[in-house]
């Protein structure tokens, strides 16, 4: 996953929730320097009773915002949707050094 | 495997009597020559010593998956701690770095080694007090064996011992395939569940990569001293303060720390959340606190018991009684002289 152009990820779940897995595998897939790099990333638990869906909120450098419905998609098609994005930054970025 | 004989190295192979060769290895057992000495000595030769067709080596017991694997051992040490820890916490961890996970068990270390006093059970606990990662899918698995098989009820098999007699064995260990029977009986098929399951509740937080804090004992004490340290909330769990901890607001310790999030606990084959640890923390005084509070308890309510009791024979007592003298009364209008040996 490409996370270079990401700079905000706001995630909120509840654990014992079998449909919080792709939130929480997403936050498994941001590398171990992320948070140095200056992303920023919110976790909010939710109490087991609670019956809100799962959400993942992200901010990307160019100022795109994407809200994703955790419930629904699963982590692959969760890493599509924002490579998508991610390769397009990533296009203008290296078209911008060269 | 038959067990080895030494003897003579034989010179001549091809002067021994092919007849009474039965097998290759029988062979090389055999002297050169028949003399009238080797004739004499008997040796357990391996055509003699044959071990039953159905025996099984005590050593190694008949397993549903190869004993041999690392994973096979990996889920035995995770059954046998589930089986002997009351208090695990389950956290996510997020790509903690070598040095970030060195930071993370060196100040929960620190911390509960300040709620500990030398040479009490305290100590013991925080010694043996544990952050390891672990393997969520034998882990789910394990979690799996240790609720739904039970040693206890698995039938004996017949098999032979090492002299050829037939003896009644017990295969129930975590790998047995009894084991892997009675686990697929319960979670497999239309069946759902029961609600009453621990495993039931917790499998939905086997997800990604975990690590797990084992406690020997369940000790709110330590519990909320691991809790302060691994996922601060300020006014029950505040995090160590700046001046007194200062490797605590270290740069590396602080992004392990970011990086760890504490999903749920299983404390006493119970499975709690954030809000249920937390409150399992904030027992004051721990288990003993508990107990006492119960004594107290069952003793004032068993003196209001017995006043009840007593009430009601009371009252019924006094009813009666009061009763008696009206109706007294009422005879005792006609008949002054018996009124006077009745009260009396």
């Amino acid at each position: 996953m490409i996370t270079r152009f990401i700079t905000d990820v706001t995630t909120r779940f509840n654990p014992f929730s079998a449909r919080a897995k792709s939130a929480r595998l997403f936050l498994s897939f941001l590398p171990p320097t992320a948070r140095s790099s200056g992303m920023n990333i919110t976790t909010q638990l939710l109490p087991r009773t609670s019956t809100q869906p799962s959400s993942l909120h992200i901010k990307f450098k160019d100022g795109k915002e994407m809200k994703l419905d955790c419930e629904a998609m699963g982590i692959k098609s969760i890493v599509e949707e924002v490579d998508r994005h991610s390769r397009m930054l990533q296009k203008e970025a290296d078209l911008a050094a060269a | 495997m038959p067990p080895r004989l030494r003897c003579a190295v034989p010179r001549g192979l091809g002067s021994v009597n092919p007849s009474r060769i039965s097998t290759r290895s029988a062979v090389l057992l055999l002297p050169s020559a028949p003399t009238p000495v080797a004739a004499a000595r008997q040796y357990a030769t391996a055509a003699a010593f044959k071990l039953p067709a159905d025996y099984v080596p005590p050593t190694k017991p008949p397993t549903a998956r190869p004993s041999d694997t690392r994973k096979s051992q990996l889920l035995r040490t995770y059954t046998s701690l589930l089986r002997s820890t009351p208090l695990i916490l389950i956290f996510q961890h997020n790509n903690l770095t070598a040095v970030e996970w060195a930071a993370v068990r060196r100040e929960l270390r620190i911390a509960l080694g300040k709620v500990s006093t030398e040479g009490t059970d305290s100590a013991e606990v925080t010694s043996k007090a544990q952050l390891q990662v672990i393997r969520t899918r034998i882990f789910d698995v394990a979690l799996k064996i240790v609720e739904f098989h039970d040693p206890s009820k698995v039938a004996p098999t017949t098999v032979s011992s090492l002299s050829g007699e037939k003896v009644q064995v017990v295969y129930n260990h975590d790998l047995s395939k009894a084991a892997y029977k009675s686990v697929k009986a319960a979670t497999t098929g239309d069946v759902p569940l029961p609600e009453s399951s621990a495993y039931g509740e917790i499998s939905p937080l086997l997800v990604g990569p975990l690590a797990i804090l084992t406690l020997p004992a369940v000790s709110p004490a330590h519990l909320a001293a691991a809790l302060s340290v691994l996922s601060p909330s300020p006014p029950a769990f505040p995090a160590p303060s700046k001046k007194k901890n200062p490797g605590y607001y270290d740069p590396i310790a602080q992004a392990g720390f970011q990086k760890l999030m504490l999903v749920g606990g299983r404390i006493e084959d119970k499975v709690f959340d954030l809000d249920g640890v937390k409150w399992v923390g904030g027992i004051e005084g721990g288990l003993d606190a508990l107990r006492a509070q119960l004594v107290h308890m069952l003793q004032t309510a068993g003196l209001g018991l017995t006043s009840v009791l007593e009430g009601a024979s009371k009252s019924l007592w006094l009813t009666l009684e009061s009763r008696r003298s009206v109706l007294d009364e009422e005879q005792n209008g006609g008949k002054e002289g018996e009124k006077k040996e009745e009260s009396s």
